[in-house]
């Protein structure tokens, strides 16, 4: 089972031969940034592919910029240890560096990326949620020019996305978050760590000026449904609102009632729907809380 | 399949190898260059047996395409020690002394992703080890040993004893 299909391998040295490469190998051909999903599904012989594109040294698709009020921008190819202990991200996204910190193993964050895990579109993967519940959108890049689509309009579930014959996945856009608000996220698996999570959510709330009327609210579920999905019941619930006791009862039932989970190996249906429950509980009061001192 | 001459820079010595782009590094490192320290547990990135020091940080040998390692330097347990007097690295001393090692098959990756780490941050939490070392597995289960003789370890270095 080791042993991988025969491909070629190109290692570009700059972002235009990288995207040379990918128009012209076309759908023969698959990029390589950490290779933590890629190559288990060669070993796995889920994918065949006749070419690998090595874009994981290419420092033009590295790096990360976080100024005071400007939002972020993380570039695809920055290994997901370097958002993890990034300070100006962990100061402004807790709720992402959070998430990148639960994903895997320190070896794992330390060869894999943030691009490659949305590309791969799994829909328990760590970072969709979050990213989400913050707004943020992806820059796909190919050599005819640059689009911009949030992240869920990006991926489409079951490893399938948006990208088209000859695009990379360039960088992520996070927006400045707006005063009196905090987004946490939150997820539960079958143990602490290297789990494939059963259900992941992440929240972000915005209050108004009396620090105690919602005035926004975002919940992104992920693995309940084949991509990450955000919910429409509960800022129904919320919005206009101070958070009470029975609000919360309230909100973890409409965050039920629209998760679609699956029974797989990892968890029965009914247990994701109850994991999820008690997710939205705990998430909206902690970023409530968060969102009055913020 | 093509083969091409790559050449590794592995604790401190240049490999010239002839290799696929399909091979791993794992293999690679193990079966053409001979230095078996670096143990295959899953092949899937779930055991950290495989684990070894690509500049300095702990990777997976298992995931990683030889050729795709070409121009990085590459450190596997066998180049912690000191390559003079054959002395081991102090944490694998402390390894055994807190009889942190039963079978064995565990210890080059937990001993290297616990040098990565410390290497980066000397004096880490309880906590920040056991993150670390997340991703190796003992299937011997001696992970208060390992803990302990990581501890030590970075309490002598604290000390300036190492
Ligand atoms: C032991 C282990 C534990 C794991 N645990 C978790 C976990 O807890 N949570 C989780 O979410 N994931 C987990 N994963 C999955 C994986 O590590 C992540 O999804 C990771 O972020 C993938 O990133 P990568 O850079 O390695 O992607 P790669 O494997 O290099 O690529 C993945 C896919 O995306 C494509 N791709 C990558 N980058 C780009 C780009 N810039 N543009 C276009 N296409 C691109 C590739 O062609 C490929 O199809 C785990 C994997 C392992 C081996
Ligand atoms: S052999 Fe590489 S992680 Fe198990
Ligand atoms: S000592 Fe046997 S696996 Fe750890």
């Amino acid at each position: 089972m080791n042993i991988l299909h025969e491909f070629e391998y190109f290692k570009p040295k700059s972002k235009k031969e990288a995207l040379e490469l990918v128009k012209s190998k076309g759908s023969s051909a698959k990029v390589l940034a950490g290779g933590t999903d890629l190559i288990i599904q060669m070993k796995e012989k889920m994918i065949k592919t006749d070419a690998i594109i090595d874009i994981s040294d290419l420092e033009e698709l590295k790096g990360i910029k976080c100024e005071e009020g400007k939002g972020a921008e993380i570039l695809a190819c920055t290994k997901l240890v370097d958002i993890e202990f990034n300070a100006d991200l962990k100061k402004k996204y807790p709720a992402l560096t959070y998430a990148v910190s639960q994903l895997g193993s320190n070896q794992v964050r330390v060869m894999a990326t943030m691009g490659g895990n949305c590309c791969h579109s799994s829909p328990a993967a760590e970072t969709p949620a979050p990213l989400s519940a913050l707004g943020a959108k992806v820059v796909l890049a190919s050599l005819e020019g640059e689009r911009e689509l949030a992240i869920e309009d990006f991926i489409h579930g079951n490893r399938k996305n948006a990208l088209k014959e000859g695009e990379i996945l360039y960088k992520f856009i996070l927006p400045e978050p707006v005063k009196k608000s905090a987004c946490r996220y939150g997820h539960i698996g079958l143990r602490n760590a290297m789990e494939i999570d059963c259900a992941n959510m992440a929240v972000n709330v915005e209050l108004e000026e009396d620090k105690a009327t919602i005035k926004n609210v975002k919940l992104v579920m992920g693995s309940v449904s084949i991509k990450p999905l955000v919910s429409e019941a509960v800022p129904k619930v919320l919005v206009g609102k101070k958070l009470t006791d029975e609000l919360i009862a309230t909100t973890g039932e409409a965050a039920q009632s629209e998760a679609k989970p699956i029974s797989d190996v990892r968890a029965s249906a009914e247990y994701r729907k109850d994991v999820i429950g008690a997710l939205a509980r705990r998430l909206v009061k902690e970023a409530y809380e968060a969102a009055k001192e913020a | 399949m093509k083969k091409q001459i790559i050449k590794l820079d592995i604790n401190n010595q240049i490999y010239e190898v002839m290799v696929s782009p399909t091979d791993l590094l794992v293999d690679v490192i193990r079966k053409q260059i001979g230095l078996t320290g670096t143990k295959k547990g899953c092949g899937q990135g779930d055991c950290g047996a495989c684990t070894v020091l690509i500049d300095g940080k702990a990777q997976l040998s298992c995931l990683m395409l030889a050729i795709a390692s070409e121009g990085k330097k590459i450190t596997t347990i066998e180049g912690i020690a000191n390559q003079e007097t054959g002395e081991l690295h102090p944490l694998q001393q402390s390894f055994l002394d807190h009889g942190a090692v039963q079978c064995g098959f565990c210890s080059p990756g937990m001993i290297l992703s616990s040098k990565a780490l410390i290497d980066e941050n000397p004096q880490p939490t309880e906590e920040e080890i056991k993150h670390a070392l997340e991703g190796n597995l003992c299937r011997c289960t001696g992970y208060v040993l390992i803990l302990e003789a990581v501890e030590s370890y970075v309490e002598a270095l604290s000390k300036g004893e190492v």
